[in-house]
């Protein structure tokens, strides 16, 4: 009977609850498409940024991250490697170098002497190009010219190396690819580091503050010119999802850290970005709030309508001998009623809406830059998330503005009503 | 206060505060009414007639004074107890019918029993059998809204008597009805308590109500001011 009479009572003034389900549906909607949008603008967004260079996981030398050295090395980190890949979860995972160097270009037409113009400093990386190859989208990231060769990089040590250069790094050096650089620097063990390099490719990781300072060699290569055989900087691991991350660092963190090596994920290592994102998402939380309080606003006028029209038959529940309760939940219930109608057809606009920002996503123009990341198109992903916040916005809401009408109608004084209404 | 009784009230006074002006609704009246009666309360608007009915029906508590129905003290009981007591023993009705609108007939009079906790079997017989009675069973699934207000107030009747109570109060239960309707209704309900034995007690100033009441509660200014059977009135 609670039921009944609730039911119909939610549909005794038709229009007015259509336009009451309408605001709540509509709040529904719109929290779970920026739930949606959010998840898989983020998702998106870490993911391209953890492909394209960091990884999602990083393994360093203890304390290499707070003060980066070239003599804080993973030292036999082909033995860290075989450990990573006996972890399920892990995908791949790239060894890298790091350093820094002056280059200078050789112009073409220079001739064999000694000719050098434009010079620039850089952070050398060096990289294995078959495993980075596995591990990250650097080679789909080259714009000219190409990916280093595996072949060259296991091949002896030739007089003349090659490099890639970060596309900004090439228009202040004034270079391109076949064009002939010379590298200074310093190597591990005190011996200078020079070394002639043919460009082979010029990169865009769509980052543009790194590719105005950073050119990438061999592993092999940057080993036996820095004096780090066998050594790297860093080890970038991918997982196979983002959701594992945090579980796969602690596991990994826990077998390499007797071994003086930290592991870290990237909310560490790239804690500005990590969190510019978590401030995007308060903001976000506040949007959703506002649109929940104003679906509020919306249900607490029509139950309040609902219940001043319904004094006397209120009064006449009082009179035949119902009690208090029966009143109060008929009431919540009628408002629940309504949210959970409201969350039906959220959800089914939601679904809608979510499938069809996930499948073609919006174009950026002019595109995003976040974190120095440029991002041409965003994506919305349906996550279950996208549905019980705003299932359980929308009842708590219904419930708790809906309580004290109900409780005021409860209270209504029989004898008072059907004398005076 | 005897076996025979329905409602005994003594001393009873109630006062309302209207905007801070005190409004002396019923100035001590002491009253008794019998098991079988159907007795109509009468009196010129505003003569107090339909608060010292609410206050016999427990619907309003009286500012001085003791009220029992069924041999229950009613007048100082929790607000809870009350509510239990008039599901139990007292059954209404009201000048404008007052069903529930969403419900149908037969929803409308089962709905005191479902409050009781009374099994669904016994309910369905039951509301049939009194539909029968007051010659409305072919509207059963009708909504309010679909019947005319003799028939409403038919339901109405059924409602208040399905549950079986001590008493049955009616409060100007013909003020919206045309004479015919009126006296179909009253000739009904009176035959109904010849039938059943239950007490019914209205407030009226309605004529038809008046000749067809077999006793007769004259209230002016909030006190009796005199009883009389029907035939002396006419």
């Amino acid at each position: 009977m609670l039921l009944k009479l609730a039911w119909r009572n939610v549909f005794r003034q038709k229009r007015r609850t259509i336009l009451t389900l309408l605001t709540m549906t509509g709040g529904f909607f719109l929290s779970s498409l920026s739930i949606g949008w959010m998840d898989g603008s983020y998702s998106s967004i870490i993911m391209f940024f953890t492909n394209n260079r960091t990884g999602q996981i990083q393994v360093h030398h203890e304390g290499y991250l707070e003060d980066p050295s070239i003599y804080s090395t993973v030292n036999d980190y082909q033995a860290v490697g075989a450990f990573l890949d006996s972890i399920p979860g892990v995908r791949s995972w790239a060894p890298r170098t790091y350093s820094g160097a002056l280059l200078a270009v050789r112009p073409r037409g220079a001739g064999s002497g000694n000719v050098f113009s434009n010079s620039a400093a850089a952070s050398v990386i060096g990289i294995d190009p078959v495993m980075e190859e596995a591990a990250t989208d650097f080679s789909d990231r080259i714009v000219i010219g190409e990916m280093l060769s595996a072949s060259a990089a296991d091949s002896s040590y030739s007089a003349t190396g090659q490099i890639i250069l970060g596309k900004e790094l090439s228009i202040i050096l004034e270079a391109s690819v076949g064009d002939s650089l010379v590298m200074l620097s310093q190597a591990a063990d005190g011996s200078s580091a020079d070394r002639m390099y043919v460009i082979r490719g010029i990169v865009s990781t769509g980052n543009t503050d790194i590719d105005r300072n950073t050119c990438y060699i061999t592993l092999s290569d940057a080993q036996i010119l820095f004096a780090l055989e066998g050594k790297v900087h860093e080890i970038a691991v991918m997982t196979h999802s983002l959701g594992t991350v945090d579980r796969l660092t602690g596991e990994i963190s826990t077998a390499l850290s007797e071994k003086d090596l930290e592991t870290d994920s990237w909310k560490t290592f790239a804690k500005e970005f990590y969190n510019g994102m978590k401030a995007d998402e308060a903001s976000l939380k506040v949007t959703i709030f506002v649109i929940v309080l104003v679906a509020a606003m919306g249900v607490l006028n029509t139950i309040l309508m609902m219940v001043l029209e319904r004094r006397r038959e209120f009064g006449v529940m009082k009179a035949l001998g119902t009690r208090p309760g029966f009143i109060i939940r008929m009431i919540v219930l009628e408002a629940n009623i309504m949210g959970i109608i409201s969350v039906i057809a959220g959800g089914i606009l939601s679904t809608a809406g979510l499938l069809l920002l996930s499948s073609h996503g919006l174009v950026m123009d002019p595109p995003l830059s976040y974190g120095g990341t440029v991002f041409r198109e965003m994506i919305a992903s349906i996550t279950p998330e996208c549905y019980w916040i705003p299932a359980i916005c929308v009842i708590i809401t219904a419930t708790t503005v809906s309580f004290l009408p109900a409780l005021k109608a409860a209270h209504t004084k029989a004898a008072k009503t059907l004398r005076t209404v | 206060m005897t076996d025979k009784d329905v409602i005994v009230a003594e001393g009873v006074v109630k006062t309302y505060d209207d905007s801070g002006v005190p409004v002396h609704a019923v100035r001590g009246i002491d009253y008794t009414l019998s098991k079988g009666e159907f007795t109509a309360i009468i009196g010129p608007s505003g003569s107090g007639k339909t608060t010292f009915l609410n206050v016999l029906a427990g619907l309003d508590t009286p500012t001085e004074g003791k009220v029992w129905l069924s041999g229950k003290l009613i007048s100082d009981m929790s607000g809870r107890e009350l509510s239990d007591f008039r599901r139990d023993h007292i059954g209404f009705i009201f000048q404008a019918y007052n069903l529930f609108p969403v419900l149908t007939v037969e929803e409308n009079v089962e709905y005191v029993m479902l409050l009781q906790g009374v099994p669904p079997e016994e309910r369905h017989e039951r509301v049939l059998s009194i539909l029968e009675k007051v010659g409305i069973a072919e509207y059963a699934g009708r909504l309010p809204m679909q019947l005319s207000g003799g028939q409403q107030q038919r339901v109405a009747v059924a409602r208040a008597m399905v549950s079986r109570p001590s008493l049955v109060i009616a409060d100007e239960p013909t003020a919206n009805l045309d004479s015919k309707t009126s006296g179909a209704l009253l000739d009904m309900m009176r035959q109904l308590n010849e039938d059943t034995g239950m007490t019914f007690l209205f407030s009226t100033h309605d004529e038809i109500v008046m000749r067809r009441a077999r006793k007769i509660v004259i209230i002016r200014d909030g006190k009796i001011d005199g009883k009389a059977s029907s035939e002396e009135i006419q």
